[in-house]
């Protein structure tokens, strides 16, 4: 009995098809690790991994391709072996890269079936999202935090591209709050790894430049008087290593910033006051402590335990960054210390800092244990999680692969709602999205003689007709404009554009504008006789929809706004069969998923789409 | 292209089209030339009949990636002496905090227009420099001496 004999007869024609896909998996994480051997197993002919990062002891719980052995190794190389055990019917690639990497062009994209997203962040997210669509292939994004799971197929023109909904992101603290009125432990971990930490030990954000003020005013006093304030923490770095080190930094921070707080009498009225520290007061009542205290990190210290673990770990620090400025070359930047919430001096160090403060506004404190996840913005990862949606993400890719798009969901795996696991239908694009509701094209350009003035002048205003009022932009900012025209006569090597780099050219005309215009360059040699720059094809580009929001219709209508080149006809419903295939999908009478997961397939509405907009993660 | 940098883009263009008298708001070019639209330049003028009257005070706005879910950070260059400023130039303003009055909808014009009301309007109820707040609020003659010395330091061209 051969191995595929219950893959064939439950796929049945797409089978074949499966066999011979060659398909890309972005991410070998939590939830890549369970895709990956069902990408296997299922007998998808060649699967290419990509994942940037390296395996951690804490993986280990969930991420069961990789062992103990396996720690600091590549994820995607060592994904790639363990899961080659399972099938040797199929061929495995592994790229120990970052996916925005410039060898992963369209072209790249181009040559794959289908993409899995298994990503832990919105950019690379994003950046497949946009690769897909330039690429024109359809792409399974998935996501879980904690018991919540997502799978969402993406396909362009005819789905919501993955940035068609804004994404929530997470909240971040008001400086006020962190830095003058704190109110609850977090802001003093915040406080404690963001600001004191990075002041100390990483690059200073309160960097503030040298002012050169040749007139003695008062002014310039002034200015003096609040860049040094800003920059005291940092001149304490001058005393790394000095036995008094301590006692500086505990001043500064818990008596004379204190006391500098308490002085702005109105910020108490409504708060209560902060108490000062002594650093003498404290230190003769820590005495009897040992800095093994440290390991005792299920309990809340106390002020002399606190005291005791901030002396000693900032010694460590200390140590620590002298040795390695005392190794470093002259000519490079000075070294730095990160905060890693597995690296016991930083964690230390940032969980004794938070509780003195805690205790100095008045604020419960909190163990080193639970201080290491709020510092570490360790998000409950769940291996069951990852494995429901990862099978998800393959039930999804059977019906996108025969073209049911009408089938095929939006599901979330929940553990609140009534039913775990809930779906949604396909959205149409949002015809105002930035992302997918532009009209995508090649530029040919010579890179040794092509200047921007010849795009903006040959191609974009005689040949696109475009008129005085739009701009030309890149992932670094804007290039040209109407007001900024000193770019022309450079090339684009000088602009830092570069082969496989993307260029936007927002149309900003005031009656009808064009949708935004997204270029991918291709660098070429062009015969000296023709132009610099040049268009692969004539482009028909549509307008912008007029202001009043997109109605969302129930997904017969289609992303007409989406254009394409002209000749390729992309107006196809979502219901409109696909080459034949749905006949064949009637004849074999293949009705999987959704019934072997319990739920009718046809007709499910769910009533709570609030997941829409959230972001889930995974490592 | 990102909404963070579509929204900018869109920020530059109205700026450009019409901003108001006596300010200026440019995105900084990078070495290549290219404006980083994340970081602009800015110079809010004091204003008129109110001690600030004839300054000109510059200051750097700062986009996150999330703008404009995320506000921007404001931070005077030189930092300037002010209650509701930073001693490291970063403003303390309501309408620049997520957790209370921003709104992606809020425009550059408005946060520079919001700023300058600040000057002269200061807030006691969130001070965030000592030297600034304490004068201001114990020997009001002596503030409004120094402010008036910084606007001569720093005058509208």
């Amino acid at each position: 009995m051969g191995r595929d004999r219950f893959a064939k007869q439950s796929l049945g024609y797409l089978y074949p098809r499966i066999k011979q896909s060659r398909i890309l998996m972005v991410g070998a994480g939590g939830i890549g690790c369970e895709l990956l051997k069902n990408l296997v197993l299922t007998g998808f002919g060649e699967i290419h991994i990509v994942d940037l990062d390296t395996i951690d002891l804490s993986n280990l719980n969930r991420q069961f391709l990789f062992r103990q052995e396996h720690i600091k190794k590549s994820k995607a190389l060592v994904a790639k072996e363990s899961a080659a055990k399972f099938n040797p019917h199929i061929k495995l690639e592994a790229h120990h890269a970052n996916i925005k990497d410039p060898q992963f062009n369209i072209e790249w994209f181009q040559s794959f079936a289908l993409i899995f997203n298994a990503l832990d962040n919105l950019d690379a997210r994003r950046h497949v999202n946009k690769m897909c669509l330039a690429a024109d292939v359809a792409l399974i994004e998935s996501g879980t935090t904690g018991f919540n799971g997502q799978v969402q197929p993406i396909i362009k023109g005819k789905t919501e591209c993955y940035d068609c909904s804004t994404k929530e992101v997470p909240k971040s603290f008001p400086v006020c709050t962190i830095r003058s009125t704190p109110s609850q432990p977090i802001h003093c971990i915040v406080w404690a790894k963001s600001y004191l930490f990075t002041e100390l030990f990483g690059t200073s954000e309160e960097e503030t430049p040298e002012f050169d003020h040749s007139e003695d005013s008062e002014n310039a006093k002034e200015i003096e008087n609040l860049r040094q304030e800003s920059q005291a923490l940092n001149s304490i770095r001058q005393s790394m290593g000095s036995d008094d080190l301590a006692r500086k930094v505990f001043d500064k921070v818990f008596k004379d910033d204190i006391n500098r707080l308490r002085s702005m009498e109105d910020m108490w009225k409504t708060r209560k006051q902060p108490n000062a520290l002594d650093f003498d007061g404290v230190s003769k009542g820590a005495s009897g402590t040992k800095p093994s205290v440290a390991q005792h990190d299920q309990k809340a210290w106390t002020v002399a335990e606190n005291f005791t673990v901030f002396c000693d770990s900032l010694r460590r620090l200390s140590t620590r960054l002298q040795t390695s400025q005392a190794r470093s070359e002259a000519d490079t930047a000075a070294p730095v210390l990160m905060f890693d919430k597995d690296d016991e001096d930083t964690l230390d160090f940032v969980a004794a800092s938070a509780n003195l403060r805690s205790i100095v506004f008045g604020i419960e404190s909190k163990s080193k244990f639970d201080i290491k996840q709020m510092a570490g913005n360790i998000i409950p990862a769940i291996a069951t999680t990852n494995a429901i949606t990862a099978s998800l993400c393959v039930m999804q890719a059977f019906k996108v692969m025969r073209g049911d798009l009408d089938k095929a969901k939006m599901v979330f795996l929940e553990r609140s709602a009534a039913r775990v696991i809930n779906s949604d239908t396909l959205k149409p694009p949002n015809p105002n999205c930035n992302v997918c509701g532009v009209m995508s094209s090649t530029l040919i350009l010579d890179p040794d003689r092509a200047t921007l003035k010849d795009l903006v002048e040959d191609i974009l205003k005689t040949q696109l007709g475009y008129g005085d009022e739009f701009s030309i932009n890149n992932e670094v900012g804007t290039l040209y404009d109407p007001d900024l025209d000193d770019n022309l006569s450079k090339k684009f090597s000088d602009l830092g554009v570069k082969a496989d780099s993307f260029l936007t050219v927002i149309d900003d005309d005031e009656d009808d504008p064009r949708v935004n215009l997204s270029f991918a360059i291709l660098e070429k040699t062009l015969p000296a006789d023709t132009k610099a720059v040049q268009l692969p094809k004539k482009l028909d580009i549509a307008r912008k929809p007029k202001h009043a929001p997109a109605p969302l219709t129930n997904g017969d209508t289609n992303g007409h706004v989406t254009t394409s080149p002209v000749g390729t006809k992309r107006k196809r419903s979502l219901e409109e069969p696909e080459s034949g295939l749905q006949q064949g999908h009637k004849r074999g009478k293949i009705h999987m998923p959704s019934k072997a997961i319990g739920f009718q397939d046809d007709g499910l509405v769910i009533a709570d789409d609030s997941n829409d907009g959230a972001i889930v993660i995974d490592d | 292209m990102s909404l963070c940098q579509n929204r900018l883009q869109e920020e530059r263009k109205q700026w450009r089209r019409d901003h108001p008298f006596g300010f200026f708001a440019k995105p900084v070019r990078t070495t290549q030339g290219v404006l980083d639209l994340k970081k602009w330049e800015c110079g809010v003028p004091g204003k008129d009949k109110t001690l600030w009257e004839g300054g000109l005070f510059k200051l750097d706005v700062l986009f996150p990636d999330e703008y404009p879910t995320k506000p921007p950070k404001c931070k005077f260059v030189p930092p300037l002496f002010h209650p509701n400023v930073y001693p490291s130039g970063t403003v303390c303003l309501s309408i620049l905090n997520e957790e209370e009055g921003w709104k992606p909808a809020i425009t550059i014009k408005q946060i520079l227009l919001g700023i300058q009301d600040l000057l002269n309007d200061p807030n006691p109820d969130s001070p965030a420099q000592a030297d600034a707040y304490n004068l201001f609020k114990r020997d009001r003659q002596a503030y409004e001496k120094k402010v008036k010395a910084i606007v001569k330091d720093n005058p509208a061209p």
